[in-house]
């Protein structure tokens, strides 16, 4: 693992140090606030049901949004999606803007507007009891699009100080610092759910405010704001297939973005590669659908679990905020020791064929986990490995594959534009799903809920299935090569 | 006359001290005791249960003091014989614990008029009405003279079992008129279903942040951007 650093000295190694640790929280932070509406959400809905009554009039004022649980619960499927919505939407246009203008204003205006549209979302709304649907919508859209702005300038940061070929460490340790916000996100949560849900989105989005005041002062977003010029050579690295001896975890939400080649020696501009030409590529079509199928379980997971502890197993809610955790920490080993696994047998499909395998016999052992805490903590850490490991581990391992296709090689642009459809797509069937598993939830009980879950697994699975078969051929070919000149 | 008035003093004072005191008492005068002409007589139901409990007569409503306050409040209700054909509003005589409604030509009264009469021991309604809250809120009920007495107001808590379900957690069940009920929050909690408990520490928290804030900005421009070369 080398940390191609883009300057030389001491004083350089301090700032990229910094810079990375600045970034690493910011992400954290704004990972921590994303997951308090998931925290939430048994209390949310509480407050925008009436109390119950069956004869005699209600005793309080009454807060109907919904006249009743099933209806809050579509209700908060219908934010979920609509965020990811935004913020996949977001995703396309940050980074055009990120190119543009300064990274660090945009970084810090994404930091501190997305805390303060949560602060009003949350809190604001509570403290004037002002509850509607249209405000909690639009609210929602544009805190997608503010935390958009984040990923984006974090990969061109750290492609700024660490070389674009240190994407796939870079990718690998982002991956730790979703799973760690969200670690963050539920204790703050818990902690001060008993005062009311309003704290927990004041408290989150006060730190995540914090951090980004702390980014706009503290942040260098180039060497070259410090004088430090490039000191090793940096684009014939980028040249080779990402598939190298690196990391190979992806970024956390799968938000891959290129970094444009605004501050490094330039290079002859590849041929861009129109989007219709680019989805149609070979390989393209079922990776996105499987990223998708992927991507919706991992995310259900994110928003829904302190839900399902709560209502399926009648858990306090900071109970299960602090239970959920334990995905996350599953999560983080999972994609740790597969990424390792993988880069010891130098192919990736296999790993996670068999994890994706693995995932569907634990989510239907979860599914049927007892209402013990501790089992019910070990069935979800295994799960969260299965299906962690592979959410994490699937983004790079297309950058990898589509990267060595001989229309690609050596082309960022056009990369950029493959990943993009990718991750675009991924996103979309992701938000999609929210709904869905709301309204299945709703009509039919979270065991369906699961059965979905494992479904769209193995259709993951299935997709992928193609490389899966190559990767495996030319696995046994190496390996019969290599006796064959022993 | 008017019981439970200062004797008024001489000069200017007494004046002025008449003109509060006369607000005062006339602060008691409330609508709903001149509803109809004439005042309370001593050989009604309410009128007798007035002279036994050291009420104070005022229009057709018996007022007593709270315990050791000035503020006085309705014990005592009749609106007998007045031609009302309609109820819509008893708030200001719901602390009443007997009210007479007997011989006007009602044709119905909505159960919703006695919520929050949880004082109500005892009510004279028109032999066409029913008791509010239903025959089970009550613990008898006599029809004479041509009016239907209900008398002993049952508590909505003990009635049934599934009450206790009804209210959420950390609430209890405590009685709001016949055939209502009403959740009130244990101690410590407060809020809309009683989920909130205690008062957010705003000090404790937002300090540190603050404090860390300030000083990780500091520590970090020092380090990083002070050396920034604008071009």
């Amino acid at each position: 693992m080398f940390w191609r650093i883009y300057c030389k000295g001491e004083s350089c190694l301090l700032n990229s140090r910094l810079t990375a640790i600045a970034l690493f929280h910011s992400y954290v932070l704004l990972h921590a606030s994303r997951k308090t509406f998931s925290n939430v959400k048994v209390s949310i809905s509480a407050q925008w049901t009436p109390s119950v009554q069956n004869e005699s009039l209600p005793v309080w004022e009454e807060h109907r949004l919904f006249a009743d649980e099933e209806e809050a619960t579509l209700f908060l499927g219908a934010l979920d999606t609509i965020f990811l919505f935004s913020y996949a939407i977001g995703l396309y246009v940050s980074g055009v803007i990120g190119d543009r203008m300064n990274l660090r204003y945009v970084l810090c205006f994404g930091l501190c507007g997305s805390a303060t549209v949560e602060f009003v979302f949350g809190t604001l709304t509570e403290w004037l009891h002002l509850y509607n649907v249209y405000l909690y919508c639009g609210l929602w859209v544009l805190n997608g699009l503010l935390q958009s702005a984040v990923w984006p300038c974090v990969v061109a940061i750290m492609g700024n100080w660490f070389g674009k070929s240190g994407r796939g460490f870079v990718f690998g340790l982002w991956s730790a610092c979703a799973s760690a916000g969200n670690i963050l996100g539920a204790f703050l949560a818990s902690s001060v759910l008993k005062y009311g849900y309003e704290y927990a989105f004041l408290v989150t989005s006060v730190v995540q405010f914090a951090g980004g005041v702390v980014v706009f002062f503290g942040l260098l977003t180039s060497p070259k704001e410090v004088g430090f010029g490039p000191a090793v050579e940096s684009d014939s690295e980028s040249q080779r297939p990402l598939m190298s001896d690196e990391e190979e975890d992806e970024g956390c939400d799968g938000g891959y973005y290129s970094v444009e080649q605004s501050e490094g020696p330039q290079e002859e501009l590849p041929q861009p590669i129109s989007f219709l030409q680019a989805f149609l590529l070979p390989g393209v079509l079922p990776y996105s659908l499987a990223y998708a199928c992927l991507k919706l379980v991992n995310y259900s997971f994110f928003f829904w679990l302190p839900f399902y502890l709560s209502s399926n197993y009648g858990w306090k809610e900071a109970q299960a905020d602090r239970l959920s955790i334990w995905y996350d920490v599953g999560g983080i080993v999972g994609g740790t020791v597969q990424g390792l696994v993988s880069d010891f047998l130098g192919k990736r499909a296999p790993v996670l064929a068999v994890s994706l395998l693995l995932a569907m016999g634990a989510l239907v052992g979860y599914s049927h986990s007892p209402a013990d805490q501790v089992v019910n903590a070990a069935l979800l850490a295994l799960t969260g490995f299965f299906i962690g490991g592979p959410s994490n581990m699937i983004s790079s391992a297309i950058s990898a594959d589509l990267g060595r296709q001989d229309a690609l090689r050596g082309s960022q642009e056009a990369l950029a534009t493959v990943t993009g459809i990718v991750d675009g797509t991924g996103s979309i069937g992701a938000a999609g799903g929210q709904y869905l598993v709301s309204m299945i939830e709703s009509r039919l009980g979270w065991m369906y809920v699961f059965y979905f879950f494992i479904v769209m697994t193995g259709g993951s699975i299935l997709f992928i299935a193609p490389l899966i078969y190559r990767e495996t051929r030319s696995m046994w070919r190496d390996r019969q090569g290599l006796h064959q000149q022993l | 006359m008017k019981a439970g008035c200062l004797q008024p003093r001489p000069a200017v004072v007494v004046f002025v001290i008449n003109l509060i005191i006369h607000t005062s008492c006339h602060l008691a005068d409330l609508q709903i005791c001149h509803t109809c002409n004439g005042t309370l007589l001593n050989d009604t139901v309410v009128g007798r249960f007035c002279s036994s409990s050291d009420g104070r007569v005022e229009g057709r409503c018996c007022f007593q003091n709270l315990n050791s306050s000035t503020t006085v409040h309705v014990i005592g209700l009749d609106l007998s014989n007045c031609s009302l054909d309609q109820i819509d509003d008893l708030q200001d005589a719901s602390t009443a614990v007997v009210i007479d409604l007997s011989g006007n030509p009602i044709v119905n009264i909505s159960d919703f008029v006695f919520q929050g009469c949880s004082a109500l021991n005892e009510i004279l309604l028109p032999t066409n009405l029913l008791c509010p809250g239903g025959n089970a809120s009550w613990e008898s009920i006599a029809v004479s003279e041509g009016s239907v007495i209900c008398r002993g107001q049952k508590s909505m808590c003990n009635e049934t079992r599934h009450m206790t379900l009804f209210c959420p957690e950390n609430s209890c069940c405590a009685p709001n008129g016949p055939g209502f009920f009403s959740c009130r929050c244990i101690d410590g909690y407060h809020g809309y279903k009683c989920r909130r408990e205690g008062e957010f520490p705003f000090i404790q928290v937002f300090a540190p942040i603050g404090v860390g804030m300030v000083m990780l900005s500091i520590l970090l421009w020092v380090v990083q951007r002070r050396k920034v070369k604008t071009n």
